[in-house]
């Protein structure tokens, strides 16, 4: 598999909802306030009214996120993302993400698969591709390494 | 900061299509439906068939792409039985047909699979499609 790197992204994650106990998992959404994203063709910024992390913790300890945000890049064009990820690791690794400490990104595993629509012809190109992302958990949100699958 | 991203071959997966039923022009595009009536799928840690029953629902847009969506059960040589599905984009004129499955399974020896992400280089051959699956590391 070949990938190039589209951009990198930081989110900034608003306060998380706690649903709770659901008969699959427990589940917890996470709006986010915003955030940046930079590569070689885009760049601009999330628009934090229409974005949200959607996360349910399984039974088997994997954390399943099912993202979509709305970015608005430097010239004005709005994109559609969505993103559908997995997480998990040790227990220690885990539960210090939990309590907020930065860790090593390569001690879990963070990747989530993309999709992007946009009606702005000058992106049209995310259109027509997937994407896969290696995720790094911040104190203050995640940072996803986007990567184009060629 | 960018984190690398690697990946391993996980199988290779070759269905058999029956005749297509074409649901024709609705307000999502052109849907055609490709029934899937079995296959093999084969790789370094899991092998078997593709049991009949599945299918993939095929969105022709306006742009010339095609949006697949696809939900097969696989049984392994072993009678582990597994979920599969995948959403993608075929896109003709670039030759471009990525897609990104998941896996659903209650047989222990193939829990792994719950846990991946993958990614598949897909294929149309005369005897049908193929998927080249990759595991994300």
């Amino acid at each position: 598999m070949n990938t190039q790197l589209l951009m990198v992204m930081q989110v900034k994650v608003s306060t998380v909802l706690n649903i709770g106990a659901v008969p699959h998992g427990a589940r917890r959404t996470a709006p986010l306030a915003g955030g940046t994203f930079e590569g070689p063709r885009l760049r601009g910024t999330i628009l934090p009214d229409s974005s949200a992390d959607w996360q349910l913790f399984r039974s088997d300890g994997v954390l399943e996120m099912d993202l979509r945000a709305t970015l608005r890049t430097d010239d004005g064009a709005l994109i559609s993302m969505s993103s559908f990820g997995l997480r998990h690791g040790p227990s220690e690794i885990i539960a210090a993400i939990g309590r907020g400490e930065t860790v090593d990104p390569s001690t879990y595993y963070f990747r989530t698969m993309l999709r992007f629509e946009t009606a702005h012809p000058g992106y049209s190109f995310l259109n027509r591709l997937i994407a896969v992302a290696s995720g790094d958990r911040r104190p203050e949100g995640p940072i996803y390494t986007i990567h184009e699958v060629l | 900061m960018s984190l690398p991203i690697s990946s391993r071959p996980l199988m290779v997966v070759r269905l058999a299509t029956s005749d297509v039923h074409e649901i024709g022009s609705t307000p999502q595009g052109t849907l055609t439906i490709f029934p899937v009536v079995g296959g093999t799928f084969e790789g370094e840690r899991l092998r078997g068939r593709v049991l009949p029953g599945g299918g993939d629902w095929v969105t022709a847009r306006g742009d010339g792409t095609f949006t697949l969506d696809l939900r097969v059960t696989l049984e392994t040589d072993d009678g582990g039985l597994i979920h599969m599905t995948f959403t993608g984009v075929r896109d003709d004129a670039n030759n471009y047909f990525r897609t990104m499955p998941r896996f659903e399974t209650a047989a222990a020896n193939y829990a792994f699979l719950n846990r991946l992400l993958a990614v598949g280089i897909g294929e149309i051959r005369s005897e049908g499609p193929v998927h080249n699956i990759e595991e994300i590391l």
